[in-house]
């Protein structure tokens, strides 16, 4: 009874402040406007390490030298605790007005209204790839402007082949070329060094596989766009390599964690996105680190798509729109930027700035990877569905278990069918 | 002869003086065998406590790539301190003492507050009897009930409408308010099992409730004092979602929101510098703890001399 007092009084208080500042928020739809001697304070906020805190400083000084009518506070945690925060403030009504954004939380909070349309603001998007906006609209609405892109591809160490004796890869490779590469990498690597991990418990690498056979991983209505079969399929390309020297062995993965086995120098190739460059040079104090296109069984469709690395959004409540778009703008188009960034955030998305930075060294490799698969390139995906975090690591760990061995493979295609239309209908 | 003689010599030799010496020994011996048994096994637990311990100070002074991984060994070739020197450079333009400074004024104001709250909200519950006081001891009691999560985001909203997001306020003002029933609680507990008769005799004697609570009561609850001290201070110190969801601007941040942003799964990570800064920020703990540890001890015997 004095449980329920209490919490009566809590909720009764957390809706009346919730309506007063739903109130609050309608009154200040106008947007308010500084000037130069008494400019408007905006809040950003990211996502990062000390680097990007960094970097972010200083486009942040450069913004408020050329634009003294808008200051702009900027404050950051880690990824983490990133979406704690923004699932209190979001409930709060606090939300920053710009912040860096998530492609998989985006559908979330631009479907609760939590973020403002992009699109009743100016913000230049001319120097954007077409193919490239969709994946930050939601039926119609702009909920999130890319600032840069990644593209799946498959690092490998040279110099660890060259001590093998393996020849380096040139990237046109079919999927039975690309195990057979792995087999004998382990095979002369001899325990102390596997081929790779297990491509396929990789759901954006199955994502590609089905794009490569014209299949939709979800249909326009938000359900599975592939059957039972053919996950069935996927999962089969690597049957015959598990449990030989060519896949490091998941348990092994499992010690390595936090670290990838490629990261760790227990592998000599690694399926991810191109972006991971630097986190993979860090790790393994390699020299050098190249990048090859996915296999792909039809040449001339590769399945490869640019997916936005971090876009840019602005809280649906926020009193300075203009401000925040103009910050938007500033943060996505402006060379400048681009050159305080490098490839930290990613590729630049827009041409104005990717081609008004100068990339040299590992940038250049990254840089240069997306350049060369250009001609490749689709329409990137629309933004996942909602709770397709939960539906991406419960493949890890269902096809994990299938290489434990726990599972069979129909057994293993049925768990996460079921977990899956489970979430679906969940959100529906 | 002489030869065969010598090596069959030693051995009877031995035997006369065995019987004398069996039964004493045996029984040394036995129990040297046991506390050697004995030292050994407590040792093993030591070493298998102790082992995380030595492996972040050990690999506080590796490089980053030699650190987690496939890499095992607890000392590198590469010996250095660069991993403290990142780590006292501090995050993006807020110095790392920043993070020290924030983190002591939390710890030190939560400790003052629970300890100064805590000790009269217990002398009320234990020794007045006022109207309703089963009520509201139950009350308070409830909320240990009350999950953190569940007052997540009514208690963000009720600061975010008074204005005290991004202020100390809202981390401070329940330890000032005695919101943490634990320790009430465990104060409450003591003070029951110090004896009535010496506040009668205060009471006797022309004291009022503050100077039985200042004189009689305080002095006897040190050790009380000193754990709920000790308890509060580490679990301010190593607080993470509240400084997380009340503070925006880096420059108040304590140290476990800094300790995180070394590491980034969305770039590149550095453990090096992430492990160097934990080992530094172990050490005030370590030091708290083993300063008031000998206080405990002394509140203790001192307790039950008098008991």
């Amino acid at each position: 009874m004095i449980d329920r007092r209490k919490f009566l009084t809590t909720v009764a208080l957390g809706t009346a402040s919730a309506a007063f500042l739903s109130a609050c928020g309608q009154s200040s739809t106008a947007g308010q406007t500084g000037s130069a001697e008494n400019p408007v304070t905006i809040n950003y906020t990211w996502w990062g390490n000390d680097d990007r805190a960094e970097r972010t400083r200083k486009a942040i000084a450069l913004f408020e030298s050329k634009n003294p009518d808008i200051k702009v506070n900027g404050n950051f945690t880690d990824f983490a605790g990133y979406w704690q925060k923004r699932a209190t403030e979001a409930a709060g009504g606090g939300l920053p007005d710009v912040m860096q954004w998530d492609l998989s939380y985006l559908r979330d909070y631009g479907q609760r209204n939590q973020l403002l349309d992009l699109g009743t603001v100016k913000i230049n998007t001319d120097a954007f790839d077409k193919s490239l906006l969709p994946s930050g609209q939601i039926r119609g609405k702009t909920y999130g402007i890319p600032t840069s892109t990644n593209a799946f591809a498959v690092y490998y160490d040279p110099a660890k082949l060259q001590s093998l004796g393996v020849a380096e890869p040139d990237g046109q490779w079919t999927y039975k070329e690309f195990n057979e590469f792995m087999l004998e990498v382990g095979q002369k690597g001899n325990g102390a060094l596997y081929g790779g991990t297990d491509y396929t418990g990789v759901w954006w690498m199955f994502n590609i596989w089905l794009r490569q056979n014209n299949i939709q991983a979800f249909t326009d209505d938000g359900k599975l766009g592939f059957t039972k079969d053919d996950l069935k399929k996927w999962w089969n390309t690597t049957a015959e390599l598990r449990g030989t020297p060519a896949l490091v062995p998941e348990e092994r993965v499992t010690q390595l964690a936090p670290k990838s086995a490629m990261g760790s120098n227990v592998t000599a190739s690694e399926v991810t996105w191109d972006n991971f460059m630097a986190g993979y040079l860090g790790d393994s104090g390699a020299k050098e680190l190249k990048l090859v296109p996915v296999p792909s069984d039809d040449p001339d469709n590769l399945g490869l798509f640019l997916k936005p690395s971090m876009l840019m959004v602005a809280s649906a409540k926020t009193k300075y729109k203009d401000a925040a778009a103009r910050f938007i703008d500033f943060m996505v188009n402006d060379p400048e930027v681009g050159q305080i960034f490098k490839t930290s955030r990613g590729v630049p998305a827009s041409k104005t700035q990717r081609d008004g930075t100068t990339f040299e060294g590992t940038d250049k490799l990254v840089v240069d990877y997306e350049k060369s698969i250009e001609k490749y390139l689709k329409d990137a995906p629309e933004p996942p569905i909602v709770g397709f975090g939960t539906l991406e690591a419960s493949f890890k760990r269902v096809s994990s278990e299938l290489n434990y061995g726990k599972l069979t493979l129909d057994g293993a295609a049925d768990s996460w069918f079921k977990e899956a239309e489970d979430l679906i209908k969940q959100n529906a | 002869m002489t030869t065969m003689a010598t090596p069959t010599q030693p051995a009877p030799t031995k035997n006369p003086t065995a019987p004398a010496y069996n039964p004493k020994s045996e029984s040394t011996t036995a129990k040297r065998v046991k506390s050697t048994i004995f030292h050994i096994v407590a040792l093993a637990l030591v070493a298998m406590v102790l082992y995380p311990a030595i492996w972040m100070i050990s690999a506080s002074f590796k490089p980053n790539s030699e650190i987690g991984g496939a890499n095992n060994a607890l000392w590198s070739n590469n010996f250095s301190f660069d991993n403290f020197i990142t780590a006292m450079e501090g995050i993006g333009g807020v110095s790392t003492l920043t993070f020290f400074t924030n983190s002591l004024i939390l710890a030190v104001g939560a400790v003052v507050g629970t300890v100064l709250s805590a000790s009269i909200s217990a002398y009320a519950f234990a020794r007045i009897n006022f109207p309703g006081r089963g009520l509201f001891f139950g009350m308070m009691i409830a909320t240990l009930l009350l999950p953190f999560h569940v007052v997540i985001i009514p208690q963000y909203i009720v600061f975010q409408q008074l204005g005290l997001v991004d202020t100390y306020v809202p981390l401070l003002i329940g330890k000032f308010l005695a919101a943490d029933a634990f320790f009430v609680f465990l104060m409450v507990q003591f003070m029951r099992g110090l004896p009535a008769e010496l506040d009668e005799a205060a009471r006797i004697d022309g004291a009022g409730h503050v100077r039985i609570f200042g004189s009689i009561m305080l002095p006897l609850m040190k050790p009380a004092l000193i754990s709920t001290s000790i308890f509060s201070f580490i679990w301010s110190w190593n607080d993470f979602l509240g400084p997380l969801l009340y503070l925006n601007t880096p420059e108040k941040y304590p140290l476990p929101l800094a300790l995180r942003l070394f590491v980034d799964q969305t770039q590149s990570s550095d453990y090096g510098a992430m492990i160097a800064m934990s080992v530094l920020a172990l050490l005030p703990v370590l030091v708290f703890f083993l300063v008031f540890q000998r206080y405990i001890v002394e509140g203790v015997s001192t307790q039950g001399l008098k008991g």
